[in-house]
């Protein structure tokens, strides 16, 4: 009965973070991924206002992409403060594979977006209108938000050479 | 609303035709109805009767409906697969379908086995008009569970039907064996009992890149001519050329793309290719953000002189994607989407010197919403746009009559 009760509990407390979550979509939870629509974009780069971060774009359905996000979370394993943002371009509808794969990578509690609007061609437009929908891409924001892009996996110097903070390599 | 209605309006005078096509949203529409508007990734072709057929999946099935008015109205839906499997079904992966002469159908998709880039290649055929299929069958004869994907069909002249697509199993031999395999290969099969059966799988390739369409065109009666994106070294992903036959054997394999797109990325972008009914030769398009070319580009590629001629970029502004060429009466078209940071276009230009010069580009249709890939499909009398969106359904566009009205608003 116990037991049964503290199930309960549970499933309200989720309920509960679920509906300050949707209110306040600042906040993360286990399942952290965020609707990406035309103003996400704006609203990562206030999020990181005066600071430098990292935004990588990725898809299950891309095998460097995998490659990148390996390392990714080796990385961040090791500088747990390194200030990362993953946007996948699948549908919101299929997060499931999207969690499954960052659960691999421990990228499961990073700030993670997926795409929200099947006019895919606006989505990649508002992050920048220059890049053609190749992944993996990554652009870096310093701390005055000049953008940096790279396609194909990130390397350690790019991340070396991008981030005023010092990194630690595995 | 009052925007909604514009776009309709625009796409009405544009097809002129009385009808008003179906949305898949509007109200009087249910969203679960399977339709080939509410449907995801069509692929069409006519009949040798001029009649449409449409094969696109929704919701786990692959579905084959037909039109007899030039895609104002359409047959109910019947389902290719009995049991409900995961067709892949985005803008590189899609159904294909072949009705031939006599009227048998032939079904192919790409079956995702799981999230982790593995998949099957699947066919079914129908010889009784479409009305049944048979159970589908798996093509790729290794019994591996990994990537055999991005599957095209075609029918030669010589009733050869071929199936070509992107391979891992060489790449999960190398993995065993310790050793580096960049990227997928490219393999083959045939039949030449109209899909009763298929041979062995054939390599034409390896280290081809991972995640694009393979183009392909008829090079003589019996023999294929295919294009794919290949990994050129370490990391160029550029274009490669094949010419393929019923027994096998892959004669020639030539580069036919340099545009140097150094990357170890997936572009999810493949190349669309036929055959030049003035030269012979090969009309070419495709997408590269390479050191030497950026951007959608046309060229025409000789197998005799091994070479690419007539390169000219289609478009280089960062929203362009996806081209698709046909040629009809001697007339070369290429349909492609255009991105102007609000709508995405659907372009055509033509040529009528064999992809020497072109015209000036002309926007068939638009839209704010999302859409699939722009298609080309012909039957005697004309050329037409085959283009699922989420704002129009699906539409079938009669080219030639839109160049006329388009022309004439002009003058």
């Amino acid at each position: 009965m116990k037991i049964k009760k503290a199930k309960i509990l549970r499933k309200l407390m989720g309920n509960l973070i679920a509906l300050i979550s949707f209110a306040w979509p600042n906040l993360t939870i286990a399942d952290n991924i965020r609707s990406f629509t035309f103003d996400s974009f704006s609203r990562i780069k206030s999020e990181f206002e005066g600071k430098e971060f990292l935004l990588g774009l990725w898809s299950v359905d891309c095998p460097p992409c995998l490659v990148e996000l390996d390392m990714m979370g080796k990385i961040l394993d090791l500088n747990p403060e390194l200030p990362f943002v993953l946007i996948s371009t699948d549908p919101i509808d299929t997060k499931e594979d999207a969690i499954e794969f960052l659960s691999d990578f421990n990228l499961e509690n990073r700030e993670s977006w997926m795409f929200a609007d099947s006019f895919v061609e606006r989505l990649r437009y508002s992050i920048d209108p220059n890049w053609y929908g190749e992944l993996p891409r990554s652009y870096f924001f310093d701390r005055t938000h000049e953008m940096n892009s790279h396609s194909g996996i990130m390397s350690t110097e790019l991340l070396e050479n991008w981030f005023a903070q010092d990194i630690t390599f595995p | 609303m009052y925007k909604k209605l514009l776009s309709l309006l625009i796409l009405q005078a544009a097809l002129m035709s009385p009808s008003l096509y179906a949305i898949c949203d509007s109200s009087d529409i249910d969203r679960d109805q399977v339709s080939i508007h509410c449907g995801n990734t069509p692929s069409a072709t006519f009949d040798a009767r001029g009649n449409l057929w449409v094969a696109f999946v929704q919701d786990e099935f692959v579905y084959v409906s037909q039109s007899q008015d030039l895609g104002k109205s359409f047959s109910d839906p019947v389902a290719v697969n009995s049991a409900a499997e995961d067709a892949e079904h985005n803008g590189e992966n899609r159904p294909k379908i072949i009705v031939d002469e006599r009227g048998l159908v032939f079904v192919s998709w790409t079956l995702k086995t799981s999230s982790r880039f593995t998949g099957e290649i699947r066919f079914s055929r129908s010889t009784d008009g479409g009305e049944n299929f048979e159970t589908p069958r798996t093509i790729n004869d290794d019994n591996l569970f990994t990537g055999h994907r991005f599957e095209s069909l075609f029918l030669a002249d010589s009733g050869h039907l071929y199936l070509t697509w992107v391979d891992k199993r060489d790449l999960e031999a190398s993995v065993e064996a310790g050793e580096d395999y960049v990227g997928a290969a490219i393999y083959y099969a045939v039949s030449d009992d109209d899909g009763a059966s298929f041979s062995q799988n054939y390599r034409v390739a390896n280290n081809s890149c991972e995640c694009c369409r393979i183009a392909i065109a008829p090079r003589g009666p019996e023999n294929i001519a295919i294009l794919w994106r290949q990994v050129f070294g370490e990391d160029v992903r550029d274009h490669a050329i094949a010419e393929l036959t019923p027994s096998g054997k892959t004669l020639t394999t030539n580069r036919a793309s340099y545009d140097q797109w150094h990357i170890n990325a997936c572009p999810h972008h493949g190349p669309t290719m036929v055959q030049s009914s003035l030269s012979g030769d090969y009309h070419m398009s495709w997408f590269t953000n390479g050191d030497l070319n950026q951007g959608i580009y046309y060229a025409r590629y000789s197998f005799d002189d091994e070479r690419s001629a007539s390169i000219f970029q289609v478009d280089g502004q960062p929203g362009a994607g996806h081209p698709f060429l046909s040629e009809h009466n001697e007339k070369l078209h290429l349909v492609w989407k255009g991105f102007n940071g609000r709508e995405t276009l659907l372009n055509l230009i033509t040529s009528e010197d064999d992809g020497a010069t072109w015209s000036e580009p002309t926007t068939l249709l638009k839209t704010n919403k999302g859409s699939d890939h722009p298609l080309l499909i012909q039957n005697s009398d004309s050329l037409f746009l085959s283009w699922h969106s989420d704002e129009f359904g699906y539409v079938l566009l009669d080219v030639n009559e839109n160049i006329r009205r388009l022309s004439n608003n002009e003058n």
